[in-house]
């Protein structure tokens, strides 16, 4: 390399490190440290106290962790959940179906009862009433919530990225052989054209939150430059596979908008994820060991990355029917086929990530560590049994600690990898002029160690740390989530990512057995990216800060039902005159 | 939602596990990440560097292309376990163990680049041509030092490769460097190491005689010997490499004192060339009783070691009981020396080999103009075949070799064995 590539190569070095770490810094300020007002729909009065109601499923009850706290002994910790749904009818339910809920004088047994603006709740002799706020109220209300990005412009972090990207290609530049250049460039243009006009998009409609997408564009972008150094000839089909990704993830949020048509289509979406599974025991190919491709018209893709996606759909619940049916039979079986079918494909890795997820949603549905245990335990006889039947998978893991030992075989991917990731130290060696691209599945499985070599440990890191972020912020939304739906997928989401990226990057570098995942929008491959854009959807649905997210219905497109509700409460008010 | 969401902490706690892992690997890199990158399968190295024996031919060169061999094939074959192939398949070949010095690391920057570093060996590589033709496509592995300096002069494992030959069929074993990396049942040249230890703890050692007929037994057990040689001094007992004689005498020294000499003077644990380790010996631990004790002494039983353990302790009798370290590199540095034997046990062990190949191997006649001290050795395998091994040094101011011939399998020692000493040595000594 002459002077002056010696020269670029040095100062887009230190220029991705800081660009990087200026848009994780700027996207952690507005995701986790900025105040956010939860949203308001109405309120209950007990005597001279007004509780807000915060959410749109709501337990009432004198526990600490209740959303409506009644400190009243009279009211059990748990008593009844308040619902209102997409529009605007309020219910609300016994939890344990005691008997010992009235609404207006009415007795409410198991079923739930329906509630208007003004009605008398008696739990247990403790009366209190229910103030819904009228449309005009709660618009009110809605303007006086800080916005999202009132302090940090989206379209400066956006900016910054759009700069990263450009000196990641100027680094392609230098290493690329000049017919590969074109098709590089033309990848990188089409993330900065996405992701501008999906800003914008998002401007028009009045959505202000964009973290979640510019830190999924940044790990796409990183994604891109891998694919850009180790394929570049088939650059093509990751270009039309994010254009394709980008477009699902905006199909995927507005779906979830409506919360009874996604909360409906549970089921039709378990029986899909179910018989994509079935097509893939059946037919799919074995690319050693695993069988989990499957070939369509010269394309070949994973369902397993597609059932992750309705995995998540279908573990997420309201609160009121996570209450009316409290047993988790029917997840639990849904989620042993989804595990047994991956075991059956040899796919160890995706059905441990599955298993993980399983055990993060089952917790949050049931919050019982019991349920855990046993799961884990089961799980573990399982797999003894498994060993023990197959010793042949346990040969799968026996180089697991050892791979120094065996760098000819065994240790082979593992011991590459690391050498690789070490002799790119903390600023690589430059994208494209890396050596690892040549080993087997380095662009996937061993993403972490060919970022690591090419563009150093420090942007690896922020690739992680992204990740990482993104979990806080699924953490943090779910608190102020309108519906348990919401919370429960944006967890089961960032869980299920953080888990298949610890087992990508560990595995590669044989702190955990070499098991064979992709790391989250990184790892070059159709499906891994389709899946991992579309849950970045359920991260949008749990996301109401003050217009935000597209996949949020704003304060004032919900109405519906209010007008009848009123009229019903005119005519009582009548009555009562 | 409170009750719900207080248990996303779950999230949390995975968040967490990713953290400790990221963190364990920040660990490790600092700790290790020079070791990895250093590893010969990385290729993250502009450098340019040759590796030369030491007459300055070239037996290996790197540039930004990759690795080059030296033009002339049976200089590369002759060669192969010394420099290793490009894919590492020799775990002693110094493209395995030294490229770490044909490059540069640091934690920030990763492998530097544009280091010119070149490697010259010890190794004389037409004394290693000379080995190979002497094996003659045997199985086997020859080693030559210089006892008084510690250069490694001769390397051969056979069989060998071509390492520029991709397709080539590896020969069975072909990737085992038989000087370094594995043990074999020594036999006579066991007899050695049973003297060094009859020497040093039965005093009146020359005063005895010993009576052989061919045969004696030990509560009950039969030893043979390999002829009928009557009675016999100790120092003829080792030329006529007689197994009556040194199966009472390692009775006498008992299994205990015998194990701590073969333990001491390097024969059980791994040894190391340069850094490369070297496969372990193996002698009888548990208790055995004196018969077995008998045939232990002789070199036979479960006895197992490493041509490259012998070649330390011919060194050292040759340099009066000192060990210079054998050294594969030439690094200008002064050998390091240590007491490996007393003395006077190397001054006896001198005189015997010497009056063994004197008398016993026809020197004069069988290795013309070499004043040898040697130990023939003809492990018996318990199939009908024997290795055949052949040991000793030069007692030559001007040429102080020492060296170790061993041929898998390959009959009798003095007859097999025998010729390739002569032939490496004379190249060493006349070129």
């Amino acid at each position: 390399m002459d002077l002056f590539g010696t020269y670029m190569l040095n100062l887009s070095r230190v220029v991705l490190i800081a660009l990087a770490i200026a848009i994780l810094v700027r996207c952690l300020r507005s995701m986790l440290r900025e105040h956010y007002d939860p949203e308001v729909w109405g309120y209950i009065r007990v005597g001279k106290e007004k509780l807000p109601i915060k959410h749109w499923e709501n337990i009432i009850g004198r526990s600490k962790a209740a959303d409506i706290r009644i400190d009243d002994t009279g009211v059990r910790r748990v008593h009844a959940v308040l619902v209102r749904d997409d529009k605007g009818a309020w219910r609300i339910q016994d939890v344990f179906g005691r008997g010992k809920l009235w609404v207006n004088r009415g007795y409410v047994c198991s079923a739930s009862a329906e509630l208007r603006d003004g009605d008398v709740i008696n739990l247990n002799g403790v009366c209190m009433r229910l103030q819904d706020l009228p449309l005009e109220k709660r618009e009110d209300l809605e303007k006086k919530r800080i916005g999202v990005g009132k302090n940090l412009s989206p379209a400066l972090t956006l900016f910054e990225l759009t700069v990263f990207q450009l000196f990641l290609l100027l680094q392609h530049a230098l290493s690329a052989k000049p017919n590969a250049l074109p098709m590089i460039a033309l990848g990188f243009g089409t993330l900065i054209v996405l992701e501008w006009s999906c800003y914008n998009a998002m401007r028009i409609i009045g959505r202000l939150g964009y973290e979640v997408e510019t830190l999924a564009f940044f790990l796409s972008t990183i994604g891109m430059s891998v694919a850009a150094s180790s394929t570049p000839n088939d650059l093509y089909k990751q270009v039309l596979l994010l254009i394709a990704s980008v477009a699902l993830f905006l199909f995927h949020g507005w779906w979830l908008r409506d919360l009874r048509r996604s909360a409906r289509m549970r089921i039709p979406v378990a029986l899909f994820a179910l018989l994509l599974l079935a097509v893939n025991v059946g037919f799919s190919e074995a690319v050693l060991g695993a069988k989990n491709w499957l070939e369509i018209g010269g394309y070949s893709f994973q369902p397993s990355e597609l059932v992750k996606v309705a995995f998540v759909y279908v573990g997420s619940s309201t609160l009121d029917r996570l209450y009316r049916s409290r047993n988790l039979i029917s997840f639990i079986a849904f989620s042993a086929i989804c595990v047994v079918a991956l075991a059956l494909i040899g796919d160890f890795g995706t059905a441990l990530v599955f298993f993980v997820t399983f055990l993060t949603i089952s917790y949050m549905r049931s919050g019982s560590i019991g349920t855990v245990l046993l799961a884990i335990s089961a799980a573990g006889l399982a797999g003894f049994l498994a060993v023990s039947v197959k010793p042949y998978i346990a040969q799968r893991f026996s180089s697991w600690g050892h791979v120094w030992e065996d760098v000819y075989d065994k240790g082979y991917q593992q011991t590459r990898a690391m050498s690789a990731a070490a002799s790119g130290g903390l600023i690589g060696k430059g994208a494209g002029s890396g050596w690892l691209k040549g080993i087997f599945a380095a662009n996937t499985d061993m993403v972490f160690a060919m970022t690591c070599e090419e563009l150093g440990l420090i942007l690896a890191l922020c690739m992680v740390f992204a990740v990482l972020l993104l979990a806080f912020f699924a953490v943090r939304s779910a608190r102020q989530g309108r519906s348990a739906f919401y919370a429960i997928a944006a967890c089961a989401t960032m869980s299920m990512m953080l888990v298949q990226m610890g087992l990508n990057i560990f595995g590669s570098l044989d702190i955990l057995p070499f098991t064979g995942v992709t790391f989250p929008f990184v790892s070059r491959g159709g499906s891994s990216l389709l899946a991992s854009w579309m849950m970045m959807a359920y991260l949008k649905g749990a996301d109401n800060r003050r217009e935000a997210s597209f996949a949020v219905r704003p304060v004032n497109k919900l109405r519906s039902a209010q007008p009848p509700a009123k009229v019903n409460q005119h005519n009582e008010g009548a009555k009562k005159a | 939602m409170r009750k719900l969401t207080n248990r996303a902490v779950s999230v949390l706690i995975i968040a967490a596990l990713v953290i400790i892992g990221l963190n364990l690997y920040i660990l490790r890199y600092i700790d290790e990440g020079r070791e990895w990158a250093m590893a010969f399968s990385n290729l993250n190295t502009d450098s340019t560097g040759d590796l030369m024996d030491r007459n300055g031919v070239v037996l290996a060169s790197l540039d930004e292309r990759g690795v080059h061999f030296n033009s002339d094939e049976t200089i590369r074959v002759s060669n192969y376990h010394v420099t290793g192939d490009a894919w590492g398949r020799t775990s002693t070949g110094l493209m395995v163990n030294y490229w770490g010095r044909l490059q540069d690391f640091s934690l920030i920057t990763g492998s530097t680049n544009s280091r010119t570093a070149s490697l010259t060996l010890n190794i004389d590589s037409r004394i290693n041509r000379a080995a190979y033709y002497a094996l003659a496509g045997r199985k086997g592995a020859v080693l030559m030092c210089n006892y008084k300096t510690g250069e490694l002069l001769c390397m051969v494992s056979t069989p060998a490769m071509d390492p520029i030959d991709v397709s080539a069929i590896p020969e069975d074993g072909a990737f085992i460097n038989r000087c370094l990396s594995a043990s074999f049942t020594p036999g006579s040249v066991f007899k050695l190491i049973t003297a060094a230890a009859v020497i040093e703890n039965i005093p009146n050692i020359d005063e005895l005689s010993f009576y052989c007929e061919g045969e004696y037994k030990v509560a009950g057990v039969p030893i043979i010997c390999s002829g009928e040689h009557y009675t016999q001094t100790f120092e003829q007992a080792l030329s006529n490499s007689c197994n009556v004689a040194f199966s009472q005498l390692a009775i006498r020294l008992g299994q205990d004192k015998l194990l701590r000499y073969v333990k001491n003077l390097g024969f059980v644990d791994p040894q190391k060339l340069d850094g490369i380790p070297t496969a372990s010996g193996s002698f009888p631990t548990e208790f055995i009783g004196d018969p077995e004790l008998g045939w232990a002494g002789i070199g036979q039983s479960t006895d197992m070691i490493c041509p490259y353990s012998l070649l330390r302790f011919v060194c050292a009798v040759g340099n009066g009981g000192v060990l210079c370290e054998p050294k594969l590199v030439s690094d200008g540095k002064e050998p390091v020396k240590s007491r490996y034997l007393q003395e006077s046990t190397a001054d006896k062990l001198k005189q015997m080999m010497a009056y063994n190949a004197a008398n016993h191997y026809q020197g004069s006649l069988n290795f013309p103009g070499l004043a040898l001290c040697a130990k023939t050795g003809t492990a018996e395998l318990g199939d009908g075949t024997s290795h055949a091994w052949f040991t000793g040094f030069l007692d030559d101011e001007e040429h102080p070799y020492a060296f170790v011939v061993f041929i898998e399998r390959g009959g009798g020692g003095l007859s097999q064995a025998g010729p390739v000493a002569n032939s490496v040595l004379q190249t060493a000594v006349h070129g």
